[in-house]
């Protein structure tokens, strides 16, 4: 083919976002001679374009959709499929005047309809006026669409190339305008579009180019996060243009197949900055052979990013053991602090430490709400991974039940304020409010402390479960539960509990009265393949018996109390000998 | 294009592989339903489906693929390009 990826150094002066929107970040970059990298599943170099290219291309693309006459700010949803075109859109929105809204590409076996439900529920939910979706990917646009939802146009990248370009001068996005919109969880019935303004998410990419990842002119990227993922998007695609840096994109659903691609890559590239969640290096650490140690040069690695779930220390380490003989430096870990409501980074910790756990009495924690540090004559030692101090222009306060801020080491509500929090939830008066205070403090929905200066998270308060940086809400695992025959509406009950292999595992309580053992077993099979197809993850089916589910004094269910009732079935049927299989109902 | 039954017959033989029972794998067996096969889990069988039949699986035919035989079919296709 001949294609060379893009070089990591070039002349150009390396400038960290101090630009006032998207496109002028582009603009800048494309004066040099960085760009993007696209790599298949067997590890070729499919496409490799510069930013100078990227930005010609969408200033054409940018003059074509000018030409459909669109409200300024109107929405253009993306399915994010890895690879040039996304970039294109994206950024010939930024040019055109349109806000580009990053759609999912959840697709799992068996989940057609699934996929296309909720692609519907996220147009209607962003009010779209054009939508755009890959060859391959088209298909399920289109059904999602059907006569259902009114789009000006809507197609494959194809059908907006063969527009006419108009010459009409283009006003790109101004600073105080959206840069876009993004949607923070696959839920189809409760989509949260996060509103992000072009300062918002400039102010995030300055503080994290200078300060948290203090990127410098021999630095290369490399990334497999989704496109439609915070930290795909945020950190792996502006950032760098951000910094005029070059990046190799490995496809997510590569990844997720071969994971050592991306360990290949980073070694054959020289990468230096790539971030995962925790699952990342736990799937690469399961596959990694010592050979495969032998074969790699991980020495380059000086920022492995660890982020978006709960960060467990043996996951990291059994990794960083593996990557040894590769020169892979545990040093590199760099745990971060962040999500969509902030742009992306909230706190980073500081570069070259590596994993900094704080040990602390857990019983007194859980008790007392108070993170004592543990010492000799502890009992029951918890260790939380310090994330580090936030960001610069940012504050962080820990605040206790009625909103007052705590000192140091109580535990509570992480609030954050700052440049780089979002505007709101898209058309969502009501959540909005909730979750931002009139003064600008983000209710992050995050339990946890500061501890010398650091932040340091011990758990979630709102019910939302995160699984593989994924946000999922309970609503949407009842939801399927009650979509069945033999379940009723309010008998079933979801939240997440560790594994024992590190992260977690959501699991469905579900009340039920069919006696047969048969159609039992087939119900919780079904349910079962349901949350794979529609959330692609996996699931642990408790059937009880009616009126086991706690409910509040006000008859609402509790989640938190049916999964305490639910740990201590665990515990009894583990100290009678019966295993954990009795005590699932499956 | 490939024989429908030889692709068939590597199919059962790769999930006897990974410890599924032969004796209960049909056609109409669900993957995810009957095999109740995890994420990690569907994931290698389709790395070993790709290496097997030396074909690259594009994600969006998974969103169709439920039982054995959907599988089959969508390899026999690829199989034959």
């Amino acid at each position: 083919m001949g294609v060379e990826p893009t070089p990591t150094i070039h002349a150009l002066p390396l400038r960290s976002a101090d630009f006032s929107s998207l496109a002028e970040t582009l603009d800048y970059a494309a004066e040099g001679e960085t760009g993007v990298n696209f790599y298949t599943g067997r590890g070729e170099l499919q496409a490799a374009l510069s930013y100078g290219e990227l930005r010609r291309q969408a200033l054409v693309l940018a003059r074509r959709l000018a030409g459909l006459g669109l409200d300024r700010g109107a929405r253009a949803a993306l399915v994010a499929v890895t690879g040039p075109d996304f970039l294109r859109f994206f950024f010939a929105c930024q040019y055109a005047g349109l806000v580009p809204v990053p759609l999912p590409v959840s697709i799992r076996l068996g989940g057609h309809g699934a996929y296309v439900s909720q692609l519907r529920g996220l147009l209607e939910g962003c009010g779209a006026a054009v939508a755009m979706a890959p060859a391959g990917v088209l298909k399920f646009l289109e059904e999602a669409v059907g006569d259902r939802i009114a789009l000006h146009t809507y197609g494959g990248p194809e059908t907006f190339d063969a527009l006419p370009e108009t010459d009409v001068p283009l006003q790109p996005l101004r600073a105080d305008e959206m840069a876009y919109i993004q949607y923070t969880s696959g839920s189809t019935r409760f989509p949260r579009g996060v509103v992000i303004t072009q300062r918002q998410v400039l102010s995030n990419l300055g503080s994290i180019i200078r300060h948290g990842l203090q990127v410098t002119e021999r630095d290369r990227c490399v990334s497999w996060l989704p496109y439609y993922h915070d930290m795909g998007m945020v950190g792996f695609v502006l950032a760098p243009i951000g910094a005029q840096r070059s990046v190799d994109y490995l496809d997510t659903h590569d990844f997720a197949m071969r994971p050592r691609r991306w360990l290949e890559l980073i070694s054959r590239n020289r990468g230096t900055i790539s971030f995962s969640p925790p699952f990342g290096y736990e799937l690469c650490a399961r596959r990694v052979s010592e050979e495969d140690a032998a074969r790699y040069d991980l020495s380059c690695w000086r920022i492995a990013g660890v982020g978006a779930e709960t960060i467990r220390a043996e996951t990291l380490e059994r990794f960083a053991q593996a990557l040894a003989p590769a020169g892979f430096r545990p040093e590199a870990f760099l745990p971060s602090y962040g999500m969509a409501e902030c742009s992306l980074g909230i706190s980073f910790t500081p570069i070259g430490r590596g994993l900094a756990v704080d040990r602390v009495d857990a019983d007194h924690l859980a008790g007392e709400h108070f993170a004592q540090p543990a010492d000799a004559g502890t009992a029951r030692v918890g260790g939380f991974i310090k994330c580090g101090p936030p960001l610069p222009g940012h504050e962080v306060v820990i605040r206790d039940g009625q909103g007052r801020p705590l000192p140091d080491r109580h535990a509570g509500a992480i609030t954050v304020r700052g440049p780089s929090v979002m505007s709101g939830y898209f058309e969502q008066p009501d959540l909005t409010r909730a979750s931002l205070s009139e003064d600008g403090w983000l209710d992050t929905g995050d339990v946890g402390y500061i501890a010398d200066g650091e932040v340091v998270i011990t758990g979630r308060k709102s019910d939302m479960i995160i699984i593989r940086g994924r946000n999922i809400w309970p609503q949407d695992l009842e939801y399927l539960a009650e979509q069945q025959p033999e379940v009723r509406p309010g008998d079933a009950s979801a939240f997440s509990v560790p594994r024992t292999d590190g992260g977690e595992v959501v699991v469905l309580v579900v009340q039920c009265r069919v006696a047969d053992a048969a159609r039992r077993a087939a119900l919780v099979r079904r349910m079962h393949r349901l949350i794979h197809e529609t959330l692609g993850i996996d699931s642990v089916i408790e059937l009880v018996p009616p009126h086991t589910l706690p409910r509040t004094s006000s008859g609402k269910l509790s989640r938190s109390a049916a999964r305490r009732d639910y740990l201590q079935r665990l515990e009894e049927a583990e100290r009678s000998g019966g295993g954990v299989e009795a005590a699932l109902g499956g | 294009m490939r024989d429908y039954e030889e692709i068939l017959a590597e199919i059962y033989q790769g999930l006897q592989d990974s410890g599924q029972d032969r004796a209960s794998l049909t056609e109409d067996t669900e993957l995810v339903g009957d095999l109740g096969l995890d994420s990690v889990q569907v994931m290698e069988m389709l790395l070993e489906v790709e290496d097997r039949f030396n074909i690259s699986i594009p994600v969006n035919i998974l969103a169709d693929v439920v039982t054995v035989r959907d599988l089959a079919r969508q390899i026999q296709r690829l199989t034959g390009d």
